[in-house]
């Protein structure tokens, strides 16, 4: 049994459980602390595959980012456990119906996808240095593309905030 | 401890593995100790009292005893108080202060993983820590405590972005990430990126402190206002668990800040015969001197003050700082 096993089935648990806790938690903080929990296994599994500019990628926007924002804002609503209401059977079986569907097609795709019998070695390479190079020398256009439209979508945001501001 | 990790795990390597940490858990509790036995001398003396001198020849038990006193305190979970987040919000914010350390090279041969990302590594999981200020003020359900956690969030968040672009220009001037190419870029330059990147150098200071939560911006603490934020509630174990956090980060940020900036381990005056950890400690050590100083000098800032100050002064600084690295860069070298 080697490191990378054991490191793999902790993590791939915690990303699970995080997951399942996730949904069947009643409070939203709750809810928003076991996202947090998958959102870093994950990134742990991308290091465990040697990606370790994803790993940290994913670290830094999700779970130091993203989470951290979601409870920003859930910290200022009820403190109250949210009641469930019960749902129609109609409904239950129709989500089920497309759970088991999203499940059969994705098993499906992996199950045929074929993959490369010898195992791909990147440890040699820094992988940092190397996506940085891909992404400046073949991939510039579209990089500044998404830039451009990250820039956007924030000056969108602020014009609406400001707009509602103005209103009140 | 690189040759060790790239072997197959056994248990000998295991054993190894935790030894070093336990070890290295044992020098920064050993280090936490008496950076709050020097800071409350420092303080004293700079306010001319004489500081704890009552415990041990010159007081030095005292932080001993205060710890102690911390352990054998009744452990109290407030009967409102959301418990399971209560008390799994010391542990989110503790771990991550440690785990930075995993990165940090104390010297060429004395460190612990040497990833390509190492710079990276410690800003990504030091975001983390938030999470755990925000789940103990809210889960304390104290209005101060929330008022307090809303601020080291807002703080905290703000602060990260300046502090992430002002090493920015240090990266383009190496074209790397890792910790140790940085030290020995500085090395093969001659010159230590403080003065090589001087803004970077300013900017990087004032946003360690906020993120710090040091004076002065230690607003998420603010005795005098939010009779101590986001920590209200905690007592006992728990409450030294903030505090260890707090102290850890000091520890890691000095330590960052000396690779970064203050070259690390290599010699001054080209002194080489003492050892390079003495170099790291020396230099850890002005840099959380200065920390101490600066709580005896400066007052607090109020929290408009504060949000000004990082978004419409440090963060274009930053910019502007890259910008130009960018262009001496591909000018000159």
């Amino acid at each position: 049994m080697s490191g990378q096993y054991i490191a793999f089935f902790i993590l791939s648990l915690l990303t699970i459980s995080g997951a399942i806790f996730m949904i069947s938690f009643n409070r939203v903080i709750h809810m928003v602390v076991a996202l947090a929990f998958t959102f870093l296994s994950i990134a742990g599994l991308f290091i465990l595959l040697e990606a370790e500019f994803v790993g940290l990628t994913q670290i830094m926007v999700y779970s130091g980012g993203v989470s951290v924002l979601m409870l920003f804002g859930i910290m200022l609503t009820q403190h109250s456990k949210v009641e469930r209401s019960e749902q129609k059977p109609a409904l239950r079986i129709f989500t089920f119906a497309g759970i088991l569907a999203f499940f059969v097609a994705v098993f499906y795709g992996i199950q045929k996808t074929p993959w490369s019998q010898e195992a791909v070695d990147y440890s040699t390479q820094n992988n940092v240095k190397e996506i940085g190079v891909q992404l400046y020398n073949n991939y510039v256009i579209p990089f500044e593309l998404v830039s451009v439209l990250l820039l956007v979508a924030l000056i969108g945001g602020i014009i609406m905030a400001k707009k509602e501001a103005d209103d009140e | 401890m690189g040759q060790y990790l790239e072997q197959p795990l056994s248990w000998t390597n295991g054993l190894i593995f935790a030894g070093a940490a336990v070890a290295l858990l044992g020098i920064v509790l050993f280090f936490v100790m008496y950076a709050i036995f020097f800071q409350r001398k420092i303080l004293g003396w700079m306010q001319l009292r004489i500081g704890p001198n009552r415990v041990g020849p010159w007081g030095l038990f005292q932080t001993v005893a205060d710890v102690f006193k911390l352990l054998l305190k009744e452990d109290i979970i407030p009967k409102k108080a959301d418990k399971a987040l209560f008390i799994i919000a010391p542990v989110l914010a503790f771990v991550p202060s440690f785990l930075v350390l995993a990165v940090m090279p104390f010297t060429e041969n004395w460190h612990f993983a040497d990833i390509g990302g190492g710079l990276l590594f410690y800003l990504a999981i030091s975001s983390l820590t938030v999470i755990g200020v925000i789940t103990g003020g809210w889960a304390s359900n104290n209005k101060y405590g929330l008022i307090g956690a809303m601020r080291g969030a807002a703080q905290m968040i703000s602060y990260e972005i300046p502090l992430v672009l002002s090493v920015v220009g240090i990266i383009l001037m190496t074209g790397s990430l890792n910790l140790i190419d940085i030290v020995e870029k500085q090395q093969s330059m001659g010159v230590w990126f403080a003065f090589a990147q001087l803004p970077a150098f300013i900017i990087f200071i004032i946003a360690q402190l906020a993120e710090l939560g040091r004076s002065p911006f230690d607003l998420l603490e603010a005795e005098s206002e939010l009779i101590s934020g986001y920590h209200v509630e905690y007592s006992g174990f728990r409450f030294a668990f903030f505090m260890l956090t707090e102290y850890v980060y000091i520890f890691a940020m000095a330590s960052l800040t000396t690779v970064l900036f203050l070259g690390g381990w290599s010699p001054m005056f080209g002194l080489d015969f003492i050892p390079g950890i003495i170099w790291f400690a020396l230099k850890m050590g002005a840099i959380v001197f200065f920390i101490f100083w600066l709580h005896a000098t400066m007052p607090r800032i109020r929290i408009d003050q504060l949000m000004k100050l990082g978004w419409k002064v440090l963060i274009p600084l930053a910019l502007l700082n890259i910008f130009i690295t960018a262009i001496v860069k591909t000018a000159f070298m």
